[in-house]
């Protein structure tokens, strides 16, 4: 018996195609801008995730407590605190080196070689965060151990940047959010006229004696196919529209660290969410719809 | 098989459809409610198909207490009788064929059993060879055809038909009428049917209950002549 409120869906959409087509239009637009915004929000996301992965604190030990025991006591403290990854130590002769390497030019090097002798680097730790957001509330707590004389992080514009892009993210996602609700309230619409015109029909249903859920059932049905016919489009539009770009930029955008991911499976991912987002668009859609011509009071 | 007990309705809006109505009908009877608009027929029909409430008294319909349903269960409460109206009432996106199974699909009957008695009733009501037509390709009559197949066809004990001739001319409204004798002697179905052809009333004589003003003015037995002014 579950195949006949699917026939029926199927024959409700061929029947009112006119409706049903104005309805999966609608979800055609929705969806493609959903469709661009999932693309964006995505690649914004491992963008930002790689920023973060590449900041990493650098923590320079007072002269005083360059002590093996001292070290090893504040890299300990350092270890403790939340949300700390990984902790490196680095030498104040590899600083050294580390700062000739800086030079490009071998005279330069030469130069400024001989100071390496009353070596003015500290000793050092090189702190890895998991998530770019505490990079600040860290290196803060950090400053507070004893024993660090500086604590440095990137800056706070690389940190201003990532907390930039997670805010875009986010509205982005608010965004999508929105245009679902959007699409939910035009499918609603299109298909409450469709009902409208068809509210005769569910009083005859009602009479004959079917109970709600039986007449509600291919209208809930016919919701999800209009959904999903009107996700194809935008489907497509990925599949052909991102692979294109991919082709087109090799997968690299403006800088290695911003690297587009590879159409497959990707492309499939943002498909099967857009099929997902149609069908549960249209079945809300419709269920609102239909609900409202199906309570009766006595 | 129908007991109405001091049924009263009184609508919120004031108007007072139905002063106690008392209203015994025996299985296989075959009734007129008759009275002119206005008189309580509709407002009859309703307490007795579920759609109204009365707001004193009881309507008991195949021994169910039809005031007493909730909403939820009036569609269920439904299956048990066949409703036939004025202007057919029939799914217009659907054919005959599925026009009557979606009754039958309603109270989940068996796929192979469904068609077997859709085209039983199909052929009882005389459009064996209608099936795949839609409703507006068929005379008002044909389309009256296919609502009392409709309604005979999960084999209800009770058939309520509200003006069912009322769109008909009188050879048509005949044909109607020996329709409904066949199916209730064929089936012993009861049948409550409400008109205001009293033409085809005398023509067609059984037991007449008269409505006017929400009273019953007269219940006569079958065989007599129901004069105009009655």
């Amino acid at each position: 018996m579950i195949s006949r409120p699917i026939k029926e869906g199927f024959r409700g959409v061929g029947r009112h195609w006119g409706m049903a087509l104005s309805s999966a239009i609608a979800v055609t637009i929705t969806l493609t801008i959903i469709s661009i915004f999932l693309i964006f929000s995505w690649h914004l996301r491992t963008f930002t995730k790689s920023i973060e992965y590449s900041m990493k604190i650098s923590v320079l030990v007072d002269e005083e407590f360059e002590s093996a025991a001292e070290e090893n006591r504040i890299r300990k403290e350092i270890e403790k605190i939340e949300g700390v990854k990984d902790v490196t130590f680095s030498s104040k002769e590899e600083e050294f080196k580390y700062y000739l390497e800086q030079y490009d030019d071998p005279a330069m090097r030469e130069a400024m070689a001989p100071f390496g002798e009353e070596n003015p680097m500290s000793d050092a730790y090189y702190v890895e965060v998991y998530d770019g957001d505490l990079i600040a509330n860290i290196s803060s707590e950090i400053r507070n151990i004893e024993g660090v004389s500086k604590v440095d992080y990137g800056g706070q514009t690389t940190v201003d940047m990532v907390s930039a892009m997670e805010t875009i993210r986010r509205v982005g996602a608010i965004f999508v959010a929105a245009l679902s609700i959007l699409a939910i309230f035009l499918i609603q619409n299109t298909i409450k006229l469709t009902i409208s015109a068809r509210q005769d029909e569910i009083t005859i249903m009602r009479n004959v004696g079917a109970t709600n859920g039986f007449i509600r059932a291919p209208f809930v049905w016919e919701g999800m196919i209009i959904g999903f016919l009107g996700a194809i489009i935008p489907i497509a539009l990925t599949f052909w529209g991102y692979t294109a770009i991919y082709e087109r930029t090799q997968g690299v955008v403006f800088s290695s660290l911003f690297h587009l991911e590879k159409p497959m499976p990707f492309a499939a991912y943002v498909a099967g969410i857009l099929a997902g987002v149609g069908i549960i668009v249209g079945y809300i859609g419709s269920w609102l719809s239909v609900t409202k011509y199906l309570r009766w009071k006595r | 098989m129908i007991e109405c007990t001091h049924v009263y309705k009184k609508y919120k809006n004031g108007t007072n459809a139905l002063y106690d109505i008392n209203i015994s009908v025996e299985q296989g009877e075959f009734i007129y409610i008759i009275g002119p608009t206005g008189s309580g027929k509709s407002t009859l029909i309703k307490l007795l198909d579920g759609e109204e409430v009365p707001t004193k008294g009881t309507a008991k319909v195949v021994g169910i207490d039809v005031g007493s349903l909730r909403a939820s269960q009036v569609p269920i409460y439904r299956r048990n009788i066949g409703v036939v109206f004025q202007d057919y009432k029939l799914l217009p996106t659907k054919t005959v064929f599925e026009n009557i199974t979606y009754a039958l699909e309603v109270i989940r009957m068996k796929k192979p059993q469904v068609r077997k008695r859709a085209k039983e009733v199909m052929g009882v009501v005389g459009l064996g060879e209608k099936g795949n037509a839609f409703p507006h390709e068929l005379s008002g009559g044909q389309q009256q055809r296919v609502a009392i197949a409709r309604a005979i066809a999960n084999r209800p004990k009770v058939l309520i038909a509200d003006e069912p001739t009322g769109n008909l001319d009188p050879g048509k409204s005949d044909e109607i009428m020996d329709l409904l004798e066949r199916i209730n002697q064929r089936y012993g179905t009861t049948i409550l049917m409400v008109t205001h052809d009293l033409t085809l009333v005398n023509k067609h004589r059984k037991r007449t209950v008269v409505l006017e003003h929400g009273h019953i003015v007269a219940d006569l037995a079958e065989g007599g002549y129901v004069r105009h002014d009655q």
